[in-house]
């Protein structure tokens, strides 16, 4: 019997504990694959809207069907602005792409990261190790800005270059702003998704909940536009991310990124007070 | 002071019973054995004491922590390992990566040692393991830290027999260490091998702690006997047998089960009991007849704990036992019933 052995073991003191950013690491690691597929895919969009719109522009196309539209539906598929390269690819690509699409994404994953774990008892496996819920919960949700940054790096660039290359440059500066600005709207949608995912937790439920949410908002938000009811649209967070405004008008609504930003926060103490509480 | 000290532990879902007023302690170097039948609360009780869900009432500290303080237990499980019965694990990834993974969340002092008992494929996706092969990446994680303590939850569920063995060996090794182990487990056969001491939880109480040794004195094992010709109940009325059944008796009339051989009318008579006695006596009793089949098995838990107490009513059993330890809890039969389905949640 070595007890002398099991002493020196008990007794020692540099034991290792986790931190948050070696949750980040490995979450956002796993985000990498589907990173590179949705910045394909972006990428190629992008290419082909800006690539057709100097046409849509110059022929007047669409003119007739708008006309013919109703204003919640022309709202509704971005046909506001086709007077424009810098109307047409935020009013089609980027609604499409960032506010519908990444903002759904974001939603989903985050939701899905944590009911997910919690589902499959990998959450166990997890805080078996000397960390913190806190920890877990905020480094699951640094990891997501692996998509967020990558793609508002590479798309402005791909978008830029394209525009260029049909000889109808984009502001540069209204460009970044766009990306910089989605960042709030971006994270919001990923905070909610983590509320979602700690409340509901039953794995994949809580990520189409999150799904469900996303396209609700735009919805609404379409669809109230230049209605009575216009007021309703508040509540949606596409109301203040506007890609149409900042790209066409200049007018980069910091208000509201802000109110995004604050809201994003409070959905993220709220999940923690939540996940922290509960019984895993 | 004690590695794990738990002091009237309750812990309900609701209304469902998960573990109720549980007191134990386990003891620095001890290899505690927790052991009871599927559904009893063990997962429960170990779930609770990691801090993965908080009492309903009572109190416990594990390495000194208490359990209800987040901080504090979050840094004594810097010292403990955990391996849960089905670890859940990420699929995308390979075993190696996984390993490092937790090896910065925990540190990892050890991985590569462990490595060369417990060799999962490394290389390949998690998704793609057996059950075994994710058992054994499960161990590697529960102690490359050199923990101190390891919680073990059903542990060599999943693992084959060979490297249950290997296991079982490797915790013995561990303890000479100093290691502390608290191994539930709902097959006596594994916990005796290792285990110290042993508490049995059933329906959600602590009923028994006992040393190996007089346990096993008490809960002897299943004969099953299948010998030629008639052979009576009493025949075998030896020292240490209880409950002798015979079956393909030669009773009035009709002769049940009474196996005919294809030979023709040879008949063949099997004799069943539980046995407490030593080996020798029995198999020379045994070789008066004309032996055809012999099985000693290991009595099932339920079966055990029947014979412990005398009693084959065990929910009874348990009532006695509670209200002969405490003043009684009222209400239990509500709760028992429901039990088996949600304790282990």
């Amino acid at each position: 019997m070595s007890t002398e052995a099991g002493t020196e073991t008990v007794g020692r003191q540099d034991r290792h504990t986790g931190s948050m950013l070696d949750v980040a690491r490995f979450e956002g690691e796993r985000r990498l694959p589907m990173t590179g597929v949705l910045a394909v895919v972006f990428a190629l969009f992008g290419a082909m809207f800006v690539a057709l719109a100097p046409d849509i522009v110059s022929t007047g196309a669409y003119d007739d069907i708008i006309e013919a539209m109703p204003p919640a539906m022309v709202a509704l598929v971005g046909f506001e602005n086709f007077s424009s390269i810098a109307g047409v690819i935020s009013g089609e690509f980027y609604t499409f792409t960032w506010v519908v699409g990444l903002g759904a994404y974001l939603a989903y994953s985050a939701a899905g990261s944590v009911a997910g774990d919690l589902r499959n008892d990998r959450m166990d496996t997890l805080l078996a190790a000397p960390l913190s819920r806190t920890n877990v919960l905020l480094g699951k949700y640094l990891g997501l800005l692996v998509p967020i940054v990558v793609l508002n790096v590479v798309i402005p660039l791909v978008i830029y270059a394209g525009s260029v290359l049909v000889d109808d440059p984009i502001a540069l500066a209204d460009l970044a702003a766009l990306h910089a600005l989605s960042i709030p709207y971006l994270l919001l949608w990923a905070a909610f998704g983590l509320l979602l995912g700690v409340v509901v937790r039953r794995g994949r439920t809580a990520g189409r909940a999150a799904l469900g949410v996303v396209l609700a908002m735009w919805l609404l938000e379409s669809f109230v536009t230049s209605t009575d009811f216009e007021w309703l649209g508040a509540v949606s967070p596409m109301r203040y991310f506007d890609p149409a405004a900042i790209l066409v008008n200049g007018e980069y609504g910091l208000e509201g990124a802000a109110l995004l930003l604050g809201v994003a926060v409070v959905f993220v103490a709220l999940s923690r007070t939540v996940f922290v509480r509960s019984d895993l | 002071m004690n590695v794990i000290e738990t002091t009237g532990l309750t812990k309900y879902y609701g209304e469902v019973r998960g573990v109720e007023d549980l007191s134990l302690s386990v003891g620095k170097g001890e290899v505690f054995g927790f052991l009871g039948p599927n559904g009893a609360g063990k997962t429960t009780t170990i779930r609770t004491l990691m801090g993965f869900q908080s009492p309903t009432e009572g109190t416990a500290t594990v390495l000194g922590a208490d359990i209800t303080d987040a901080a504090a237990l979050r840094d004594a499980r810097g010292r403990i390992g955990y391996l849960p019965s089905e670890p859940g694990f990420d699929e995308n990834v390979t075993g190696r990566r996984l390993l490092e993974y937790h090896g910065s969340l925990r540190g990892d002092v050890r991985s590569e040692e462990l490595l060369e008992l417990f060799d999962p494929p490394l290389d390949r996706k998690v998704g793609q393991y057996s059950r075994g092969n994710k058992q054994m990446l499960a161990i590697v994680m529960a102690f490359m830290h050199d923990p101190d303590l390891v919680v073990m939850d059903e542990p060599t569920s999943g693992l084959d027999p060979l490297k249950q063995d290997q296991f079982l060996e490797f915790i013995r090794a561990e303890q000479e260490r100093g290691k502390t182990f608290f191994f539930s487990s709902h097959i006596l056969s594994e916990v005796r091998k290792v285990c110290d001491r042993i508490g049995i939880i059933r329906n959600g109480h602590l009923v028994e702690l006992e040393n190996v040794e007089s346990l096993l004195d008490r809960t002897g094992k299943v004969v099953r006997a299948n010998v030629g010709g008639a052979v009576t109940a009493e025949e075998f009325a030896i020292e240490g047998a209880h409950d002798v059944t015979v079956s393909g008796e030669s009773a009035e009339g009709a002769a049940p089960v009474t196996t005919e051989s294809d030979g023709g009318g040879e008949d063949s008579t099997t004799v069943s009991f539980t046995y407490t006695g030593p080996y020798q006596p029995l198999l020379r009793h045994l070789l008066n007849y004309d032996l055809l089949e012999l099985a000693i098995e290991e009595a099932p838990l339920e079966d055990i704990f029947m014979r412990f107490y005398g009693d084959h009513d065990a929910e009874a059993v348990v009532e006695r036992v509670e209200n002969g330890r405490t003043d009684g809890h009222d209400g239990h039969e509500e709760t028992d019933s429901r039990n088996a389905e949600a304790a282990d949640v």
